[in-house]
């Protein structure tokens, strides 16, 4: 492997649901600790392809190299470790499990991961202090705001310490304080722990948080730093 | 004009149940199906009297038991002998018919009487016999099959009937019924208490699991509901008007369901002809509920939507920003859902011990106690899980975690998910305790020892009995499986004829066969015994003086024959008599063929007892072939060590067709229940999914989320089923005995049904779980 390449790469990826082609022949690659903004309007086929290198899904054709691993050539408990382990995940809704806590959530990849209950939420709460939501540790999602419930989401996707941080549409659900806000504390984070993020956007002003901009028009990725 | 605001808000709700695209009428088709299922099962369980009713008036049109009869053959006569038969467990309707004149009554569903050697015969009964299943069937019917009976002339679709002609019916002379037409107007006995309140808590413990489900389907899909609601109260309707847009929108669900209710209520009476449950069939046509209880039920349904709906949203406060941030309801409080069983215990405390002097019971009074008792599971469950599950701990597996915050935090879901089957496991728990209780009273002790015979066939009085009874026994003992064929003739002896004061019963027969009823020392042909001990000794006691002469046979003058001199031989021994294997000890004087007298006539009576090899198979069938074979008019008898009342029987098994009903019903709605709450969480499990977590941890924590309330609702059914049965016990006062097998195997099938429909629950939670879920576009 070499320690300057990509962390994470794809290549003539395509995927189509029913008569929707979501990727026709999309590139992409990422390398350990840069934050890469996928943008372009509804229905382009960002998630898909966040989907795609994330592994949730598989592509019909192309290939997913992730520090010399196929992720096409994993199977389904392989692809779900990977993710358990090595990466991250923030969503825009429906994320966070109602009926646990914040701290229970945000120890929940940990849990998952085998760690003890105890030591799992000392762990979440060392997190929340991070994303200063410590205070909310008790209370359940219902109770918090959206926003602190994305920060909440934050503290739980770098829990485990992963790879690369995968966010789709992050403050998309947010005032643009609270957007800004999360945005700040999610790139410090990764940035901090060398994590890769890919984030999913049509936000401008959320992809100015990024190093390098793609746009993603009818299943096909444009890299703007190599269009300028 | 204008509709007021109340039914504007109301016609809007009814708007949202009908559109919405997608997910509108995913969420109105869940309910429809859901009180659709409800009402079917009460629209079906409503039809049940009048399907009875008519199964009974058809076996009365058919029947000769009160019919019209005549001394003399005529023009319109019809001779007409008894040909029941049993093929394995089925019974087999049989009749010998010989019209003795052009206008003889034709049995309804024949277009013509079969003629000698002839027969007609039911569909079922057609189907078998030429079926390799009915192959030794169709050795003991082997008339040609020349017509089919109509469905006028069956009671049910499934029945097994045939009418065959036989022209032997002419030489039994008036020994077989002569009928000018068919009645069964005899008037059935009137119920006993014990039994009414049988067929009453049959009726209740099934009807109310079916309204407890209805309630809990029109709550389908509540969580969606409070969310548009919330929507709405964000442009500016009132707290009052989205709970009657809400009532609008459980009305049309439910009016749905009314409308698919009636679909598979037609359904199932159309399917009806095909469906043999319990050896019972019924015809669609005769599947009609009372017009007055349909109307009902159409009436009640909706309204006890709307009902529930507003019930539901007591507790809930719906604000334009949504209802998630009423986080933690109050808790719930246990007094007052004490109230519906105490008033329910309080309501039959005092029909306590009326069942033992014959009294009745108040039924309403019973339906309005059982139906509190039942009712205070629903009450109290959510309570108990609440309770139960906020003291549980959160520590081991992660599946076991999320299950139990889950129960936290929506346990009222859990407990209505139950609700159902927790009423349904009590009554049937109650019912079957005293079913358990009363069964004694309702089966008897017949004294036959089944081993000795299996069955006792009785040669009907008229046919010769010197000679042809043996004849008879020769005949069947040859039939494969047949162990032993014994015969035994009776007649009457006296001292005088014409009107004797006192007669004794004489038997005659081998001394095998007379082995049977009378322990004998020693035995060869020529001997005569009397006996002692039997159950009836006052006449031998009085006649049988050995040396005395005695008129043996037609004694009363009443036959062709006359009655013939006969003298005791003076050697004759006392010797104890033996129960027979029917259980009668007989008394009277025993004569072996050499001593009895001649020329007896057709006066007699004869039995010839059968005992058959339990290890060949079909030799009771076998047997019965031999029987028929030997003589179509003999009647073959089943000796049981037991014999229970027919009623009883009947009521026992109309509780284990209801009960498979409502179970099948109840996994039904237990499944839709499921994959609705599945459904409500797709996204969140797809996010799960997305983020590593295992699928089997997600199942198994489904599988905890079924089984923690499941296990309470169970228990708390067991404690109000054994409570209610003790109640019921005692009512008719009978002793007080839990039956903790009956117990064990209805909360067993409770939670069989629920196992099932975890299990089948699985395939669709996989499903939810892909990464689709995540998808917004």
């Amino acid at each position: 492997m070499n320690p300057a390449g990509p962390l994470l790469a794809a290549r003539g990826l395509h995927k189509t649901y029913g008569h929707t082609k979501a990727l026709d022949g999309a590139e992409f690659s990422i390398r350990p600790g840069e934050v890469v903004a996928v943008m372009g309007p509804s229905g382009s086929g960002k998630s898909t392809l966040l989907h795609c290198l994330a592994g949730i899904v598989t592509p019909d054709a192309g290939s997913i190299d992730y520090q010399g691993r196929e992720l096409s050539a994993m199977n389904d408990a392989e692809r779900s470790a990977l993710r358990r382990g090595e990466f991250g995940f923030i969503f825009q809704f429906g994320q966070l499990v109602p009926e646990l806590t914040c701290v229970e959530n945000v120890a929940l990849p940990l849990r998952l991961n085998g760690a003890r209950r105890r030591d799992a939420e000392r762990t979440a709460l060392e997190w929340m202090e991070r994303v200063e939501v410590d205070d909310l540790a008790s209370k359940r999602p219902g109770e918090v705001s959206g926003g602190q419930g994305q920060r909440v989401a934050v503290a739980r996707s770098l829990v485990t310490g992963p790879r690369v941080l995968f966010a789709d549409e992050p403050t998309g659900a947010l005032d643009s304080l609270n957007g800004e806000r999360v945005m700040q504390l999610l790139t410090d984070a990764a940035r901090s722990t060398d994590a890769a993020v890919v984030l999913v956007t049509h936000e401008a002003r959320v992809a100015a948080y990024s190093d390098r901009e793609i746009v993603v028009r009818d299943g096909r990725c444009r890299d703007m730093e190599h269009a300028l | 004009m204008s509709p007021g605001p109340r039914t504007r808000d109301l016609l809007m709700g009814v708007r949202f149940a009908l559109s919405g695209g997608r997910e509108g009428w995913t969420r109105t088709l869940l309910t429809g199906v859901g009180v659709g299922l409800g009402v079917a099962l009460l629209l079906v369980t409503t039809a049940i009297p009048s399907a009875l009713a008519a199964r009974d008036a058809r076996a009365s049109a058919r029947s000769e038991h009160t019919a019209p009869t005549a001394e003399q053959p005529g023009r319109d006569t019809l001779l007409i002998g008894e040909a029941d038969t049993r093929f394995r467990a089925d019974e087999v309707h049989g009749r010998l018919l010989k019209p003795e004149g052009p206008d003889a009554p034709l049995p309804p569903g024949l277009e013509s009487f079969p003629a000698d050697g002839e027969m007609a015969v039911s569909p079922s009964l057609d189907a078998l016999l030429k079926s390799e299943d009915g192959a030794l069937l169709r050795e003991r019917l082997d008339q040609r099959i020349t017509a089919v009976i109509g469905d006028e002339g069956l009671i049910g679709p499934g029945e097994l009937a045939y009418y065959a002609g036989d022209d032997r019916l002419r030489q039994l002379g008036g020994k077989v019924p002569r009928v000018t037409g068919f009645d069964n107007s005899a008037e059935p006995e009137p119920l006993d208490p014990v039994l009414t309140l049988l067929i009453l808590l049959v009726f209740v413990a099934l009807l109310m699991p079916v309204a407890v489900f209805i309630a809990t389907a029109v709550r389908f899909g509540g969580e969606r509901r409070d969310r548009r609601l919330a929507a709405l109260r964000l442009v500016g309707a009132d707290a009052r008007s989205v709970r009657r847009i809400a009532a609008g929108e459980a009305m049309a669900g439910s009016v749905f369901g009314l409308v698919l209710g009636a679909g598979f209520f037609l359904a199932v009476r159309q399917s009806a002809a095909g469906v043999n449950l319990f050896r019972l069939s019924v015809f669609p046509g005769d599947l009609d509920p009372a017009p007055w209880l349909a109307v009902l039920v159409a009436l009640a349904v909706p309204a006890a939507a709307v009902a529930v709906t507003l019930f539901a949203l007591r507790g809930v406060v719906i604000e334009p920003l949504g209802v998630v941030r009423t986080a933690r309801p109050a808790r719930r409080r246990v007094v007052w859902r004490l109230l519906p069983p105490l008033a329910g215990v309080a309501l039959l405390y005092p029909m306590i011990g009326q069942g033992d002097e014959g009294g009745e019971f108040s039924q309403w009074q019973v339906i309005g106690g059982v139906v509190l008792l039942l009712i205070g599971i629903t009450a109290l469950l959510p309570w108990l899980v609440e309770a139960v599950v906020s003291r549980l701990g959160t520590g081991g597996s992660v599946a076991w975690q999320l299950a139990v915050r889950r129960l936290q935090m929506s346990s009222g879901a859990a407990a209505r998910l139950v609700n159902g089957i927790a009423v349904a496991v009590a009554g049937a728990i109650a019912l079957q305790m005293l079913f358990a209780g009363v069964e004694g009273s309702y089966t008897r002790n017949t004294g036959a020892d089944p081993t000795r015979a299996a069955i006792m066939a009785m040669i009907p009085s008229g046919s010769d009995a010197a000679g042809r009874t043996e004849a008879v026994a020769r005949q069947i003992d040859q039939a494969e499986g047949v162990t032993r064929a014994t015969a035994l003739t009776g007649t009457e002896l006296a001292t005088t004829t014409g009107d004797p004061q006192r007669t004794a019963m004489l038997t005659i027969g081998s001394c095998a066969a007379l082995r049977e009823v009378a322990v004998l020392p020693s035995c060869k042909d020529g001997d005569t015994f009397v006996l002692d001990g039997g159950d009836d000794p006052a006449g031998a006691e009085e006649i049988a003086k050995p040396g005395r002469k005695l008129y043996a046979g037609a004694v009363y003058g009443d036959d062709t024959a006359e009655a013939v001199r006969w003298m005791l031989p003076a050697d004759t021994r006392r010797v104890a008599a033996r129960p027979d294997p029917n259980g009668e000890k007989r008394s009277g004087v025993l004569a072996t063929n050499g001593a009895a007298p001649r020329n007896l006539g057709s006066s007699g009576h004869a039995s010839v007892y059968i005992q058959l090899d339990p290890s060949v198979p079909d030799a009771v069938e076998h047997a019965r072939t031999a029987v028929l074979k030997a003589d179509p008019a003999i009647t073959p008898f089943h000796l049981q060590d037991t014999e229970q009342s027919g009623r009883f029987v009947s009521i026992r098994t109309g509780l284990l067709l209801g009960a498979s009903c409502v179970l099948l019903l109840i996994g039904a709605s237990l499944l839709v229940s499921q994959l609705e709450q599945l459904r409500e969480r797709k996204k969140l499990l797809s996010a799960l999914v997305a983020f590593g977590t295992r699928r089997s941890t997600l199942s198994v924590s489904v599988l905890w989320q079924t089984a923690v309330p499941i296990a309470l609702g169970l228990g708390l059914a067991m404690a109000v089923g054994v409570g209610l049965g003790v109640v019921l016990l005692k009512m008719v006062a009978a002793p007080v005995a839990v039956d903790w097998t009956a117990v064990a195997s209805m909360t067993g099938v409770g939670a069989g049904v629920v196992l099932l429909v975890a299990v089948l629950s699985l395939p669709p939670l996989l499903r939810l779980m892909r990464p689709e879920g995540l998808r917004t576009e």
